[in-house]
């Protein structure tokens, strides 16, 4: 009882909530846009896993959103399988990427990592620009289905054509994703990700084998952007070499330093935020690089732990400024 | 025969491009210990800004290279203050995503102001080629290959024999030791910023009549500057200038025999391969440790 009555547990049901019966009330726009904070926030997850607790900063990510969605209408359209084979298909194929790439690039620390990874990112675009005759190049490929509709035990079928269920349906990865995240950050193996994270040869001189594990936490990162490139396929069911634009990887690494590397909440929080004040305030879309390029800059000089890492530390200070409070009273 | 010399002579007339990016690169690494990833996209800026200078006020080729390069070194000096000093005593990580953060402002802004469609930055000898004997290059690629000479040799008369320059590459050799020494490292500091970013400025004015203008032009080359600093060895100026020239060879010659389309892939495989397997580089002594 105790947990559940704890303010986390009571801000991500509240949280929930809001996201269940938010697509109720607004219109079809809006509700598309929510559909897409939804699969970024999968990606500000993965992202946060590798950066925020095991210490690897990833330029790289749009490429594994890229793979997955490419890999997932690949499947799909050449290999004429259904939604599930194509769904686990690509995202197999994005972790396989990332441990690949893990392998060379893991090695590496600092800056020469950033740099692997935005080479990776950048090679992959070029690739899936060129190489016309598997991607189609600029024109993009078509054909992407929605998932088969879900028979229901109580008769009738959950069939996900409409905009509103494939939200739905979206939202329950990301659930599912940041609840697995959340077990794994709080097992023994998550521990030796953040440990890795502080001090990577202290960790190792204990006997973790840093490069295993970091190669761990790349391949699930990297599996979890493949899933949200297979949901992004599926909901468009058009895709272009858009959506391994390096910038977006520059994108995605704001929203998860604006709403708090490091902290469960934040990467879900950061892509809101950051995704939904230009629509709020109807901002062109070719300035959204630029006002996000400025609030992460802002973010970076006055609040560098983002507005996860903002309420850890304002919290606990709040809690005791009340509490010594009632003590005074007490006293009195 | 003749193809082969024709390609060495396209790949350094391009591989200039890389050493003038990779040496601003190079003095910001040693001063501050910032990957700036922005590199290119202040590259792009200085492009566009030339392209206004002569193509909307018709402005003399020269003067718009000279006052283009001075108003970069002003950028720099305000990207100095307004990006990286504040954030100069955080983790070493904040300084990587600042430029990041860089480079996604100048990017946006760039597709606001200057548009989403490419540009031809014309100048009056645009069409102007060169030939000697079966070789041929435009004359833009002669005056890019002779500026990058001049500037490259004034760089180094600066570092080597100015006390300001002195002061440069004794706050890279060791910042703590500088400060003993009476050297305001802060000063220093903003002066490799000008320096820099001016370095990036010669460029866009002096390749940006022999290339296509547009937002994202600078990627590309920031990404074959840094391969070809890790290539050449980090820190030392002349081995950012070698392993420019020749990953701007290896990458002439990759687009004439195999394809253009992945030349940029070819250079970055050589790039991972040289981390991989010498991550000191050709000619570095030491890999950089942060």
């Amino acid at each position: 009882m105790k947990h559940i009555a704890s303010p986390h547990a009571a801000g991500w049901l509240l949280a929930l909530a809001v996201a269940v019966l938010l697509p109720l009330f607004v219109g079809g726009y809006l509700t598309s846009i929510l559909l897409l904070i939804a699969i970024y926030s999968i990606v500000a997850v993965s992202l946060n896993l590798l950066y925020g607790y095991t210490g690897q900063l990833s330029l790289g990510h749009s490429a594994f959103l890229g793979i997955g969605a490419y890999a997932f209408t690949l499947i799909c359209v050449k290999l004429h399988l259904g939604f599930w084979p194509a769904f686990f298909g690509a995202t197999a194929i994005s972790g396989l990427f990332g441990f690949l790439i893990g392998i060379p690039a893991l090695k590496l620390r600092g800056p020469y990592f950033i740099l692997v990874t935005l080479g990776f990112a950048a090679i992959v675009g070029v690739i899936i620009l060129a190489w016309t005759g598997l991607t189609g190049g600029a024109n993009g490929l078509a054909g992407a289905p929605r998932p088969n509709p879900i028979p229901l035990p109580w008769g009738g079928r959950l069939a996900f054509d409409s905009l509103l269920n494939m939200y739905y349906f979206t939202l329950f990865f990301l659930m599912v994703i940041v609840f697995v995240c959340r077990r794994l950050v709080y097992s023994l193996i998550g521990r030796t990700f953040v440990a890795i994270s502080h001090n990577e040869n202290l960790a190792e001189s204990l006997g973790i084998d840093t490069m295993r594990k970091k190669l761990l936490s790349f391949t699930i990162s990297a599996t979890f952007s493949g899933v949200a490139g297979a949901l992004f396929a599926s909901y468009n069911t058009v895709i272009s070499p858009d959506i391994a634009y390096y910038a977006r990887g520059m994108d995605l690494l704001s929203y998860l330093i604006v709403g708090g590397a490091g902290t469960m909440a934040g990467p879900v929080i950061g892509t809101f935020v950051m995704m939904a004040i230009p629509e709020g305030l109807q901002i062109v879309p070719t300035l959204r690089t630029l006002i996000n390029g400025v609030i992460l800059l802002v973010f970076l000089i006055f609040l560098p732990t983002g507005i996860g890492g903002g309420f850890k530390t304002l919290l606990p200070r709040l809690g005791r400024s009340s509490k010594s409070g009632m003590e005074r009273n007490g006293v009195a | 025969m003749a193809e082969l010399t024709q390609y060495l002579l396209n790949g350094i007339s391009q591989g200039c491009l890389y050493v003038l990016l990779a040496s601003g690169l190079t003095i910001l690494l040693g001063i501050m210990n910032v990957p700036n990833f922005a590199q290119g996209h202040l590259y792009m800026v200085a492009a566009y800004l030339g392209f206004y200078m002569v193509m909307s006020y018709s402005m003399n080729y020269w003067l718009a290279l000279v006052l283009a390069t001075f108003a970069l070194g002003i950028i720099g000096l305000i990207v100095y203050f307004l990006v990286f000093y504040p954030v100069r005593n955080a983790p070493e990580v904040n300084l990587f995503v600042a430029a990041m953060a860089l480079l996604m402002i100048l990017e946006g802004g760039a597709l606001y102001v200057f548009g989403t469609e490419t540009k031809w930055f014309l100048v009056p000898w645009s069409r102007t080629v060169l030939s000697l004997g079966s070789l041929s290059l435009q004359l833009q690629r002669v005056i890019v290959i002779a500026g990058t000479t001049v500037v490259m040799l004034a760089l180094w008369v600066f570092i080597k024999k100015t006390s300001l320059g002195a002061a440069l590459e004794a706050t890279a050799q060791h910042r703590e030791g500088a400060m003993l020494c009476g050297i305001k490292v802060s000063r220093v500091s903003a002066m490799a910023f000008i320096i820099g970013t001016a370095l990036a400025g010669i460029a866009g004015v002096l390749i940006g009549p022999a290339v296509l203008l547009e937002a994202t032009m600078g990627m590309g080359p920031l990404l074959v500057a840094f391969s070809a600093i890790i290539f050449g060895g980090l820190g030392s100026i002349p081995g950012a200038v070698v392993g420019s020239l020749l990953l701007g060879v290896a990458e002439s010659l990759t687009s004439g025999y195999i394809s253009a389309k992945y030349s940029l892939a070819f250079v970055f495989a050589i790039m991972i391969v040289t981390l991989l397997f010498r991550p000191k580089g050709l000619f570095g002594k030491e890999v950089w440790r942060p």
